[in-house]
């Protein structure tokens, strides 16, 4: 019954992949076999490590704040001191609906001067001398994008714990609180403890779609010319459709998909010797 | 002695009326801090709908939050519909079609695998379950990049199937659905039907199918909103205008803008545009988000 499953994983998805693997170990002249040839020039690309890198301080601080953003309202949502959770809860979720091109266009155009008459504010009360201020001047662009993207899927991770949430025992939460603890205390200690292999799992899969960024630089490119090798992805798609280097763009992407693999793995060790459910490490340490 | 009653025998109502103040007032502070998200996550929609009413000019002259004087709608959709050459009726139907086609088979694919996986024990499945997580890990331009070599090869290259096969392959659906299937189908009952003599498919089609309803609406609604919303693949594949869904033809006059001698720049075409594409979903959205938001939640909780 995977037949047909796998049918298609074959054609469409192994097929590629592994034709991704060959065409990166060709030469983009001759399109002989050339060995390591478009590794070493991947290597030694700047463009494309300084892509990797800004993506690694966009994420450093994008996932950081997406993260906390998502679990805090997620447990503001659980307390009892809400009025209309239900509402919220459906507004935070919505842009999950919104494509991230689109999401991107009405943020570029929100927070381009030109248009959006409120940025000109401080600039007229002398705030800022100078220009007007300009989030998506070179220097500031990368905060507005984390601030899109953000925006984005703050709710999509909130959604994801406060469903979560509702599998921590309600009486355990109500001896609490007869205890005398605080709501936050419970929130907290007890709450955000239990939830906490899902907040490692959502922290996974945005540390990929950073390391995935496309849209968003493209769309920011075309309202405010960020360049084209803003994101790795954004540089590999450039690399085979504007300058048609293919065996390049596919070493490229196999190195991405490389340190993809590395920072999932170096996150889930980190949380492994940081939540320690086995308690080896406090065992070694003493 | 009226010291010690003031301080040892309280009105045993003021402490009640105290927590309730208490109470109160911790209500108002956290619906505050939730409606201040609420703005951040509203603002740029609300901004979407007053600024599609707006002429180019007034675009750049009128105050950003409010409408102007004059609401010109009714120009913007019939420019909308008509410059470009009217593309934006195909994108419309384009990615109506690409959605719905895919949802509905990319569900029916990944249901059957997904039952495979979690009711057969043959070889190789656990190799199978690797395949499907790992390819979580695979960068979208590690597919699609050879894909485009592959297809430029085949003739499938801006076709509609060229765009719907590969989203078809969608692991994530066939592991939700493994899930699913292992949580809402008891062996016991699949046995039953063995045992009654049905045959595999009967089994699958008669006893269990019914019982992953549930699941194959919340895969079709993933499959659609993932499919209305990708911007890659088609972008990648697709070189005619009239094949475009939204999003590819949205992004192409949004390049326009800035580019000098590429005629009239499109801005309320963009913004009115950007508009009629999440309407549909902002319509439907409050009777879909359960179906969706279980959906994630099942494959995060259970995946730990």
């Amino acid at each position: 019954m995977s037949g047909p499953f796998l049918v298609l994983y074959g054609l469409f998805f192994l097929a590629p992949f592994v034709y991704s693997i060959v065409l990166s170990l060709r030469n983009p002249q001759t399109d002989a076999f050339a060995g390591l040839f478009n590794y070493r020039n991947v290597v030694g690309n700047g463009e494309f490590w300084s892509a990797i890198v800004r993506m690694a301080y966009f994420g450093v601080i994008q996932v950081t704040v997406m993260i906390a953003l998502a679990i805090g309202l997620a447990l503001l949502l659980d307390s009892p001191f809400i009025k209309g959770k239900k509402v919220f809860a459906l507004a935070y979720f919505f842009p999950y609906a919104v494509p991230g091109v689109i999401a991107a266009v009405m943020w570029g155009f929100l927070l381009q001067p030109d248009l959006d008459n409120a940025l000109k504010v401080p600039h007229a009360l002398g705030l800022t001398s100078g220009a007007a201020l300009n989030p998506l001047s070179y220097r500031f662009v990368i905060y507005a994008m984390m601030l899109i993207v953000t925006w984005e899927w703050a709710g999509y991770n909130m959604t994801i714990l406060l469903t979560s949430l509702t599998s921590v025992p309600r009486e355990v939460l109500e001896s609490g609180r007869i205890d005398g603890a605080s709501e936050l205390a419970l929130a907290w200690r007890i709450k955000l403890p239990m939830i906490r292999r899902t907040v490692a799992f959502i922290t996974v899969i945005s540390i990929i779609g950073t390391l995935q960024l496309f849209n968003e630089p493209v769309i920011l490119n075309d309202i405010a010319s960020i360049g084209s090798s803003y994101s790795p992805n954004q540089l590999i798609y450039n690399t085979a459709f504007s300058f048609g280097n293919e065996q390049l763009a596919a070493a490229q992407s196999i190195v991405l998909a490389l340190i993809t693999v590395l920072a999932t793995a170096s996150f889930y060790g980190i949380m492994r010797r940081r939540f320690d459910p086995l308690g080896l490490t406090r065992k070694g340490r003493r | 002695m009226s010291i010690a009653l003031r301080a040892g025998i309280r009105d045993p109502n003021s402490a009640g009326r105290r927590a309730r103040r208490t109470h109160r007032t911790k209500t108002t502070v956290a619906t505050g801090l939730a409606a201040v998200a609420a703005v951040y996550v509203l603002a740029p929609i609300y901004w979407l709908i007053v600024a599609s009413s707006k002429s180019t000019g007034q675009l750049f002259s009128s105050s950003t939050f409010l409408p102007a004087g004059h609401l010109s709608w009714v120009e913007n959709f019939r420019m909308l519909f008509s410059v470009d050459g009217g593309y934006f009726k195909y994108w419309i139907a384009n990615s109506i079609l690409y959605a719905v086609v895919t949802a509905a088979l990319a569900t029916a694919v990944s249901t059957l695998c997904g039952y495979a996986l979690a009711k057969y024990r043959f070889r190789g499945r656990r190799l199978v379950l690797a395949l499907v997580l790992g390819s979580l890990l695979v960068p979208s331009t590690a597919l699609v990049v050879p894909l485009f070599l592959l297809e430029h090869d085949s003739g499938l290259i801006n076709s509609y199937q060229g765009v719907i096969l590969p989203l078809l392959v969608y692991p994530f659906g066939v592991y939700l659905m493994s899930l699913f299937v292992a949580d809402a189908v008891p062996d016991t009952l699949v046995d039953a039907a063995r045992v009654d003599g049905a045959g595999e498919f009967t089994a699958f089609w008669k006893v269990s199918r019914p019982l992953l309803m549930p699941g194959m609406v919340t895969l079709f609604l993933l499959s659609f909103i993932g499919t209305w919303n990708n911007y890659f693949l088609p972008l990648v594949l697709l070189g005619t205008s009239t094949r475009f869904p939204i999003t590819v033809g949205l992004s192409a006059w949004a390049s326009d803008l800035n580019q000098a001698g590429a005629g009239q720049p499109l801005y309320p075409e963009v913004i009115l545009g950007s508009l009629v594409s999440v309407l549909p979903m902002l319509i439907l959205f409050p009777f879909l988000q359960k179906y969706i938001a279980r959906g994630l939640t099942f494959g995060a909780i259970v995946g730990e």
